[in-house]
């Protein structure tokens, strides 16, 4: 199995803080991965470090049997050997090459013959639809056209690997639709493994197999989507993944609405450091029907369905609806908890896992 | 115990495995050292040579004081800080230095910024023809100017024909045909275009958006250029300040020409002065003043670059600003830019061309002119052959040719590979020290590096052979003297093309010298054509570096200008400047045809 392993990889740049912080991850054959976190947590350092622009300072790097990198006996295999397919968030595009030029780049370092090149430039052309812009210059396109030859010159050469930082999001949010659906549909039909740096938790949710959420240069969990989403190992994971945000409930500041989850979700609410409740596993009903008694404060309709801030003692949450919300804004309101949307988590800001 | 011991050995092995495996990828490291090593030999011996001769007894005086030759001695220091002459070789110019520096830094930086905003920015008459005509003066020698200048307002103070005005009955007072005032005034006609280019250059790289934000906000033009253009110019006009300071010290041409019949002596010529009476213990000393004034000037430069770095702006979207309108300002400012265009590049052009053309200054009737001058076999007065018959003329033509030639093409290619080097290498130590080694020759004036080769190269050490009198030792000190402009360029340069273009390269399997010639050389090519055309044009009109360096036989076109000067024969120095700026502006031309690069790309217009 060619699957990516990082083993204690450390990378620091000098100065205090640590880009990446004692990292060990598998990501195996054939995933679509995605590196979500926030700006700064390494994501960019990591894909770096496996494409090999960039040495750990120590740890190992390897991808199936091929070892890129280790500080143990000082294994590296230079970036041009080790045939990946990098897309860099600008793009870099050859600005002096032409479309054609840019994309059989590639083959031509394999002395690949002029037939060839051509064909598989004709099958790119056509995947990526850039009929007619064989001759043109990157700056004669515009983004979303650049991207489609940044992709093409990445798969020219058919990689098994792809590492792919933030390619969409110089994009508008059309053609990132549009290049999302192209990018699942690619990673089915050529069954390679893709590790996709983002900071767009919607992105990582629609398209990844499997989704490593970032926190200051670890890997906090890897899981699949739902099960990231479901199943937050800590309360970081369970902040960033998810919009609206979940409502975070502190059980000593807010201690009626903590005591009324601690009931809930049967356990010592004093265990607890923390609620947390998914806005959509909140639902409104009527006064005294519910868990608890709530003041509507806003009423934010998104076409869809209805984001509706509430106040429950003090404390301020969101909820979504599907339906239309029973009252108006400054009515009161009862509200009900479903169990599956709600968590718990202790001192250390882990979830606690009811056994 | 053992163990430990063996693994920490290990790990030192391993540790170097991987750098090297890293040299292999990229091999910036291999780069930087071999530059490293070879710049410090051509960059630091001559440094040392000069402290080490000024303190040193010299031959000559060991013989005639008694002592022994290479002594440790004091008596050069003494000779020009402390002695009865070191008022009339140090403190004097040292004091006309700094007020010539001075007024022709003001008015070149003041000149080049009104000028550069008008041109880039503004909607005056023949913007598009002035980005190109006010660089002119750049191209022609300075001796140009002076030459010029003398030829115009000489009177009968010094000897030779007769100078315009005087032909015309009005007989130009001293203070205005020698000293101060026209060598300022020459000085910053000739420097000012520099800051022009960089001005120009400045402002088009501002982000028009940073503006567009401003006027979003209410800002009128005035405000934005006021609170947004100029604060974000500071960092230029520092440097366009640094650098012009440093050139105007470093100038022997003006004052050689202007401020030598007035006695009028400024460093740049109290040093020539003694080289040329074979003092170089006092050389080195002078030499070394002059060159710690570039070291201030250096400090300060960095203590700039420090303090503004969060100023550069990072990519701009390239769009141009619209050129805003100036109402009724527009014709008296065109006039003033066009004025400054003829003052300072046709006027001088003119008067060299009559001046060799006439065979009596001033006398404007047809029968006085003639190609005498030019294609005379043997001119009347001055049994003397034209130039286009002298022997002289012609091999001083070839030198300038091969050795300006050579210098910028090698200048040119090594300034890219340091900026190379310097840019891959951050933080580094090879990094720092490149950078600081290359700008190190800036800090020393031609002339004093020129005495520095003088001595070092006049015998064979280790595996240099002497090198005096021949032409690799002009080129040779040419390159190393442009090195900080040729690096300097080098460097911004690959600091603009970022690493991606090249670390994509490499994942598509790219090996290092396949990313340097596919990838990263036609990225620069422009750049490099850029960086070959200044030396060249600057080494074309090259004369304080190279004025004691030559012999019979290698001199070039500027020396040989000189030496008709000093004989008296002003129409055929003329002649031979107009021959270099002639020769300067074609290349520029022939050049931008090859490469449409233009040298005033990145003006408005
Ligand atoms: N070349 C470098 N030199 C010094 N520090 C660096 C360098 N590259 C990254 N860092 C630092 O390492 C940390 C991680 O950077 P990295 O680029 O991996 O973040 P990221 O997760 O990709 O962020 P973003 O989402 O903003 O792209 C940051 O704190 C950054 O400042
Ligand atoms: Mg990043």
């Amino acid at each position: 199995m060619s699957e990516i392993k990082l083993k204690s990889i450390v990378k620091n740049f000098g100065g205090n803080s640590i880009a990446v912080d004692n990292l060990s991850e598998i990501f195996p054959d054939g995933e679509f991965v995605c590196l979500l976190g926030p700006s700064g947590c390494g994501k960019t350092t990591t894909l770096r470090m496996i494409a090999g622009l960039e040495t750990p300072d120590s740890g190992e790097i390897s991808y199936g049997e091929k070892i890129f990198f280790s500080s143990k006996n000082g294994e590296f295999i230079k970036t041009e050997n080790r045939n990946l397919g990098l897309m860099f968030q600008s793009y870099a595009l050859w600005p002096h090459m032409t479309v054609f030029k840019n994309i059989v780049f590639g083959l031509e370092m394999q002395k690949k013959s002029l037939d060839e090149k051509e064909k598989r430039y004709l099958e790119l052309e056509k995947l990526f639809h850039l009929e007619n812009f064989r001759d043109r210059y990157p700056s004669e396109l515009s983004g979303g056209q650049q991207q489609r030859v940044a992709l093409a010159r990445m798969l020219a050469m058919k990689p098994n690997l792809l590492l792919l930082d933030e390619p969409l999001s110089n994009l508008d949010s059309n053609l990132r639709l549009e290049m999302r659906s192209e990018l699942k549909r690619l990673h089915q039909s050529l069954g390679c493994t893709i590790i996709f740096v983002t900071h767009d938790q919607m992105e990582a949710m629609t398209l990844a197999t499997s989704i490593a959420v970032m926190n200051k240069g670890k890997i906090e969990q890897i899981a699949k989507p739902m099960e990231i989403y479901n199943n937050p190992k800590s309360l970081f994971v369970a902040k960033f993944v998810g919009s609206p945000q979940m409502n975070i409930i502190n059980s000593d500041k807010d201690e009626n609405l903590a005591l009324c989850l601690s009931k809930k979700l049967n356990i010592e609410k004093n265990k607890v450091k923390n609620f947390g409740a998914r806005p959509e596993s909140i639902k409104m009903v009527q006064q005294n029907n519910g868990d608890i008694n709530a003041k509507i404060e806003t009423i934010q309709p998104t076409g869809a369905d209805w984001i509706v801030g509430l106040n429950v003692s003090g404390k301020s949450i969101f909820v979504i609806s599907s339906e239309q919300p029973i009252g108006k804004e400054n009515d009161t309101i009862g509200i009900d908890f479903k169990v599956e949307g709600c968590h718990s988590f202790d001192s250390n800001d882990l979830r606690i896992v009811k056994s | 115990m053992n163990s430990s011991v063996s693994s920490s050995h290990n790990s030192v092995l391993i540790n170097l495995k991987i750098k090297f495996s890293k040299l292999l990828q990229q091999p910036t490291f291999l780069i930087g050292s071999v530059l490293v090593i070879i710049l410090s030999y051509l960059v630091i011996a001559p440094i040392v040579s000069i402290f080490s001769n000024s303190v040193s007894l010299t031959m000559m005086d060991a013989m005639l004081s008694g002592g022994k030759d290479g002594e440790f001695t004091y008596k050069y220091v003494d000779r020009v800080f402390a002695s009865s002459i070191s008022e009339k070789i140090f403190w004097v110019p040292l004091k006309n230095s700094l007020t010539v520096s001075f007024f022709a830094t003001l008015i070149a930086l003041t000149l080049g910024l009104i000028l550069a905003s008008l041109v880039t920015s503004t909607n005056i008459f023949g913007r598009k023809y002035l980005g190109f005509l006010l660089i002119i003066p750049y191209m022609l020698p300075s001796q140009a100017m002076a030459t010029a200048w003398l030829t115009m307002f000489k009177n009968r103070k010094i000897s030779g024909p007769q100078g315009m005005l005087e032909s015309f009955g009005i007989t130009p007072p001293d203070w205005l045909a020698y000293g101060p005032l026209p060598i300022s005034i020459c000085m910053a006609l000739s420097y000012f275009p520099f800051a022009f280019l960089l001005f120009s250059s400045a402002l088009s790289k501002i982000d028009i958006q940073l503006e567009e934000v401003a006027s979003t906000l209410g800002a009128k033009t005035k405000v934005i250029w006021s609170k947004i253009i100029l604060p974000l110019l500071i960092p230029t006009t520092m440097s366009v300040l640094l650098l012009t300071v440093a050139r105007t010290l470093g100038t022997f041409a003006t004052p050689y020409i202007l401020g030598t019949p007035a006695k009028y002596t400024l460093l740049s010529t109290s040093l020539y002065s003694s080289v040329r009476s074979n003092d170089s213990g006092v050389v080195a000393v002078i030499a070394i003043v002059l060159s710690l004034i570039g070291v201030m000037l250096l400090l300060v430069d960095i203590w700039v670059v420090r303090k503004w770095q969060r100023f550069v702006t990072v990519g701009g979207k390239g769009v141009k600003r619209q050129p805003s309108k100036l109402g009724i300002l527009r014709t008296p400012t065109t006039l003033f830019a066009w004025v400054i265009f003829l003052i300072a590049a046709l006027g001088p052009f003119i008067v060299l061309a009559l001046s060799t053309l006439m065979r009596e200054p001033g006398n404007f009737a047809f029968s006085n002119f003639g190609l005498a001058y030019w294609t005379g076999v043997n001119v009347p007065g001055m049994d003397q052959p034209g130039i286009f018959t002298s022997p002289e003329v012609i091999t001083a033509l070839k030198n300038s040719f091969l050795i300006a030639g050579s210098a910028s093409v090698i200048c040119g290619f090594l300034g890219l590979l340091i900026g190379y080097a310097v840019v891959r290498l951050p933080g580094t130590l090879i990094s720092g020290f490149l950078r600081q080694i290359s700008f190190l020759p800036y800090l020393m004036p031609g002339l004093a590096f020129a005495a520095a080769y003088l001595s070092l190269f006049a015998v064979s050490r280790g595996p240099i052979p002497a090198l005096y009198g021949s032409i690799s030792l002009l080129i040779l000190v040419m390159v190393v003297t442009y090195l900080p402009y040729a690096s300097r360029s080098g460097i911004s340069a690959m600091m603009q093309v970022g690493p991606e273009p090249e670390e994509a390269g490499m994942v598509l399997g790219a090996g290092f010298w396949r990313r340097i010639t596919s990838i990263l050389a036609p990225l620069q090519k422009s750049a490099l054509i850029i960086a070959i055309i200044l030396p060249f044009i600057t080494g074309m009109k090259e004369l304080s570096l190279v004025v004691m360096l030559v012999t019979p036989g290698t001199e070039l076109l500027t020396t040989q200008s000189i030496r008709f000067l000093d004989f008296g024969y002003t129409q055929l120095a003329n002649a031979t400047i107009l021959i270099i700026g002639v020769v300067v502006m074609i290349s520029v031309l022939i050049l931008n045809r090859l490469t449409k690069t233009n040298l005033a790309s990145g003006l408005g217009g």
